[in-house]
């Protein structure tokens, strides 16, 4: 792969480094821009694969509510989130739903769970 | 009704605010709550990166609202829901309407103030042009898609670059709908960095700077926006204006401390903060009324609120019991240079000083924050208008200090 220059703004902490990297084919060679080390990990990260938490919600029956919000219980890869929403939104849960129940198991292979973020009590 | 501590609202300050009195010591806690579950806009707000700080750990906000009222569980702080308040008396007698016990009169040993803060409207702005529908305030636009779950429309515009705004075109985006751009009047951006890289960013959403709308267009619906640019004086730009169509605009352009029933205790109000001018410890001017959270100033952070949310708490209880010193002793604390607003504004000598201070402009270069008297410098590596300086100053440090307090930011 050949070497290309990109940008970053580092989100590991509020200071948001600016981040000019030149990378070949995700391995790191040169970067500019970073107070700390943590930024080498993140922008290594984002060269391979972005990864991100996806909180929505999916629509609930027999609650007060239409919809009850969820989360990937850990971070799953970013381009994925228009596939995932795509399965999302054919669930009709029923309540009730308690907090930290699982919505999907292992969604789209990622091995992250999609998990309730609130109780909802049958209404 | 006779309590020691009353807290007026259930957002994080106020369940934060009730814990610490109950756990201060205060025998009867109650708490009051005008929706039908506790939490306030925590409910709302299903993204993650709340309790950081506090938790150690990345909630979304209605886990952070659970994980609060679980805590709430442990006490014996009593809660009334669907219950309103509508006056608070200068003696603590407060006034509430519920559909359970109809009109109550609860007499408070002190209280806490943890109403939250409302949005920045339209007429607020005054933008010209018709008032078609279509027009919602971002967290009205959040409510509907995260609580009740409807879309709000097809084709958003956003104005303003405040944190539910950045929130709300990411949601709206990964909902299907498409969020055309978003147009901030400053010359920087109103909301976290971080919320400007994960929500636009990450979308490819533009956000366009020293922008504004100058007319709203559509008779039934929104049918489109006219964009022009401002100048430095934030002045459209004449012959700059550039018409967009779209169905949507949301508003994200400043939140408001909703002080009404603090106007009605007789409590002043700062005219910068737009909330209770507040000692250290969270005290308003009227003796045994505290106050925490967004009712006071607008917080970037919950974590913020939740210190606020503690230390009122703390304080309610001591009121109560007669243990915080009831000497009115105290000092102004003003803005120097840079510095926009500073919460508290007041020093009682009772308890160390934690200041949030926002700056006026961005400096993006290590800075000085300096505290004078006594004279204090802590340094910080930048400051910028949409992120709170936080600085503490020890109660020893201020014990001799009589003139007031200024605080300035100043390049290092």
């Amino acid at each position: 792969m050949a070497v290309e220059k990109r940008h970053f703004v580092c989100v590991v902490c509020p200071i948001g480094c600016e981040i000019d990297v030149v990378h070949d084919g995700g391995k790191i060679i040169s970067m500019e821009g970073n107070k700390c080390e943590k930024s080498e990990e993140f922008v290594s990260q984002e060269l391979i694969e972005p990864m991100r938490i996806l909180t929505t919600t999916v629509r609930i029956q027999w609650s007060k509510w239409a919809v009850i919000p969820v989360r990937a219980d850990k971070a799953v890869p970013k381009r994925l989130f228009p596939r995932i929403m795509k399965q999302l939104r054919r669930i009709r849960l029923q309540a009730p739903v308690n907090m930290l129940d699982v919505v999907v198991k292992d969604v789209l292979g990622t091995g992250a769970n999609i998990i309730a973020t609130r109780t909802m009590p049958r209404e | 009704m006779e309590v020691d501590v009353a807290a007026i609202g259930s957002g994080p300050a106020g369940l934060t605010a009730a814990i610490h009195a109950y756990k201060s010591g205060a025998g009867k806690v109650l708490l009051l709550e005008r929706e039908e579950q506790l939490g306030g806009i925590l409910k709302q707000c299903i993204h993650n990166g709340f309790g950081l700080e506090q938790f150690k750990q990345d909630y979304t906000g209605p886990e952070y609202a659970e994980r609060l009222t679980e805590e709430l569980g442990k006490t014996n702080v009593q809660c009334l829901l669907n219950t309103l308040v509508t006056n608070i008396s200068p003696d603590r007698i407060i006034t509430a309407l519920s559909p359970e016990h109809g009109a109550l009169e609860i007499k408070a040993k002190s209280i806490v103030l943890a109403m939250g803060c409302r949005e920045r409207t339209r007429s607020n702005i005054g933008i010209p042009g018709t008032r078609p529908a279509g027009i919602f305030t971002a967290g009205v636009a959040q409510r509907f898609v995260n609580i009740d779950g409807y879309l709000p429309g097809k084709e958003v515009v956003i104005l303003g670059s405040g944190d539910i705004g950045l929130i709300m075109a990411r949601r709206l985006t990964l909902e299907g709908v498409r969020v055309i751009g978003v147009y901030e009047i400053m010359n920087y951006p109103g909301g976290l960095k971080r919320n400007i890289v994960q929500c636009l960013n990450d979308f490819d959403i533009q956000l366009h700077l020293s922008h504004t709308i100058t007319e709203i267009k559509g008779r039934e619906r929104v049918e489109g926006v006219t964009i022009s640019k401002v100048d430095s004086d934030l002045r459209p730009v004449e012959g700059s204006e550039q018409s967009i169509e779209c169905d949507t605009l949301l508003l994200s352009v400043g939140l408001i401390p909703e002080n009404e029933l603090s106007k009605k205790a007789g409590i002043e109000l700062s005219t910068t903060t737009g909330g209770p001018i507040t000692t250290e410890t969270m005290e308003t001017s009227v003796p045994g009324i505290f106050t925490c959270g967004n009712v006071s100033t607008v917080f970037d952070l919950v974590d913020y609120v939740a210190q606020t949310g503690t230390a009122a708490g703390i304080s309610a209880a001591r009121y109560a019991s007669g243990s915080l010193s009831r000497i009115r002793q105290s000092v102004d604390i003003v803005a120097g240079k840079n510095v926009r607003l500073l919460f508290p504004e007041r020093y009682s000598f009772q308890d160390d000083l934690v200041l949030f201070i926002r700056a006026t402009e961005p400096l993006e270069k290590p800075v000085t924050i300096e505290v004078a008297p006594p004279g204090s410098r802590i340094n910080r590596p930048y400051a910028r208008p949409n992120e709170m300086l936080r600085v503490k100053i020890p109660k020893g440090k201020l014990a001799q200090v009589r003139d007031p307090i200024r605080v300035s930011i100043r390049e290092k």
